[in-house]
């Protein structure tokens, strides 16, 4: 490593050491509470997928320049330089890392991994040791924000070639729209992702609340946070806010993802909208009267739910999820542990665009025994990262569990007046 | 239906966010330059997807075809 990018490490490593920054670097005693916090850790013994280990190497390089011990006697400590090993090492504990959060619930001293690990990922970006396809599906969403315009009449043909599908679920009204697009003063913009599933079911159970929206031409995921870049996770997170702006929405509403709300409702600053997810607004519509749903679609089926960690623990949305599913089966079981203690799915912080087969099977095995603990048939869940982690969890252990968005019931069981 | 000779069909329809684009970016190497992916999809998105990461990745999208659901995207390998 030539002294220059060291310098811009050190450079980046200062920039990010605010109060909290070197209360979680500094605090922590290694009593070790963390440890079987982690998901990894619980299900592959290894001391460097724990938290406090993961956190070990840039614990080492912030003493090396920033701690007198480290300056004047390096010997003495456990600091480390900046070099190709160390920035090595820096990758494997940043990229298994979920970014889940959960051992910082149980950190006597709140010190927040995530942050840490967040700092990792932005030191790999300028070592130039970033996963490069994580990078590359942020360039293309910045990209797709300039060149929108250009391909808005495809999308558009696209969205109206869905509109049979949603009717399946719910016959809207003679000459409405099934799938609006570009709707000034709509009530919700809706967020999706690319694909049709996060589409249908969310149009079909809208329209049956008889809600004037509109849906977005962005996907909801801000590939920006998952690579750890700051700048990109702004302007991936502007194309929304700015389509928002313009049709003058009341509410911007994020689909089954996460990560996209956690960046939207927390990482984004103020807005003249308010930012909610799908969850929470389809519990309104419960709650309000305004659908309602047959019990007798899921008759016979267990089910439990996975709280996303990026919606439930990290965005405070534990109520709505259960509220739904109580409108949607008598036969709901919680897992064990849930809530705040549920353990991650293991397939978070970008390890699923990754792919990264072979850890993420390896290092959820915890999860896999506490679905199954549960005898549900039905594993419901509201993050499409999440989906497709329990999905190839469920397939690769052979469990036989079924694994469902929320939407996705809840659209299959609306009841038509 | 497109006339354009294409050396390679990838299939895929109803593949979770995000990897349609990173089977994309995997699979163009496997091509020679100058030759054609044609990919099937069901996402909507994949229509501004494609020609987003094609524009990043000095590749070229030549036209898209939707059919029956099915989309069809025709990408040409540059570099």
């Amino acid at each position: 490593m030539d002294e220059t990018r060291k310098q811009e490490l050190i450079k980046t490593l200062s920039s990010r050491l605010n109060q909290a920054m070197r209360m979680y670097l500094d605090n922590c005693t290694r009593c070790g509470t963390c440890i079987e916090a982690c998901h990894a850790y619980a299900s592959e013994p290894d001391i460097k997928y724990s938290p406090v280990g993961r956190a070990q190497n840039i614990r080492r390089l912030y003493e090396k320049y920033f701690k007198g011990a480290g300056k004047l006697a390096p010997w003495l400590s456990e600091a480390i330089e900046f070099d190709d090993a160390v920035m090595k090492k820096v990758y494997d504990t940043a990229y298994t890392c979920t970014g889940c959060r959960r051992c910082v619930t149980y950190c006597p001293f709140g010190i927040d991994t995530q942050q840490i690990q967040s700092l990792a990922k932005q030191l790999l970006i300028v070592a130039d040791m970033e996963p490069k396809v994580l990078s590359m599906l942020a360039d293309m969403s910045i990209a797709k924000g300039k060149n929108i315009d250009k391909t808005k009449g495809s999308f558009a043909t696209a969205v109206s070639n869905l509109e049979t599908e949603v009717l399946e679920r719910w016959r809207s009204e003679a000459g409405a729209k099934a799938v609006p697009l570009d709707v000034q003063d709509a009530n919700v913009l809706y967020i999706a992702l690319a694909g049709k599933h996060s589409i249908i079911p969310a149009a079909s159970i809208m329209n049956a609340a008889k809600e004037k929206w509109s849906l977005s031409y962005f996907e909801a995921v801000n590939f920006g946070a998952f690579v750890g870049n700051p700048q990109k996770t702004k302007e991936i997170a502007d194309r929304i806010i700015q389509e928002a702006t313009r049709l003058n929405v009341k509410e911007v509403v994020i689909c089954e993802c996460g990560t996209a709300y956690r960046v939207m409702k927390y990482m984004t600053g103020e807005h003249p909208f308010k930012v909610i997810s799908f969850i929470e607004l389809i519990a309104r519509y419960l709650q309000e009267g305004r659908i309602k749903l047959d019990k007798a679609k899921l008759q016979g089926r267990k089910v439990t739910y996975h709280d996303p960690c990026q919606l439930a623990r990290n965005g405070g949305v534990y109520e709505e999820p259960r509220y739904i599913l109580s409108h949607l089966t008598d036969d709901f079981v919680e897992m064990t542990p849930t809530r705040e203690d549920n353990w991650c799915c293991g397939g978070g912080g970008g390890l699923v665009a990754m792919g990264e087969k072979d850890f993420r099977m390896k290092s959820a095995k915890v999860k896999v025994d506490q679905f199954t603990a549960t005898g549900a048939q039905v594993l419901s869940t509201a993050c499409e990262n999440c989906h497709t982690q329990l999905s190839d969890l469920s397939e690769h252990y052979k469990t036989g569990v079924k694994v469902e968005y929320l939407s996705d019931l809840v659209s299959k069981a609306l009841v038509q007046e | 239906m497109s006339d354009i000779a294409v050396a390679k069909i990838l299939d895929l329809k109803g593949l979770p966010c995000p990897m349609p684009v990173v089977k994309m970016s995997q699979e163009i190497g496997s091509v020679q330059v100058g030759e054609v992916i044609e990919v099937h999809t069901t996402d909507p998105g994949s229509l501004s997807d494609f020609p987003a990461w094609a524009s990043t990745a000095g590749q070229e999208v030549l036209t898209s075809e939707q059919n029956n659901g099915v989309i069809k995207i025709f990408v040409k390998r540059l570099v």
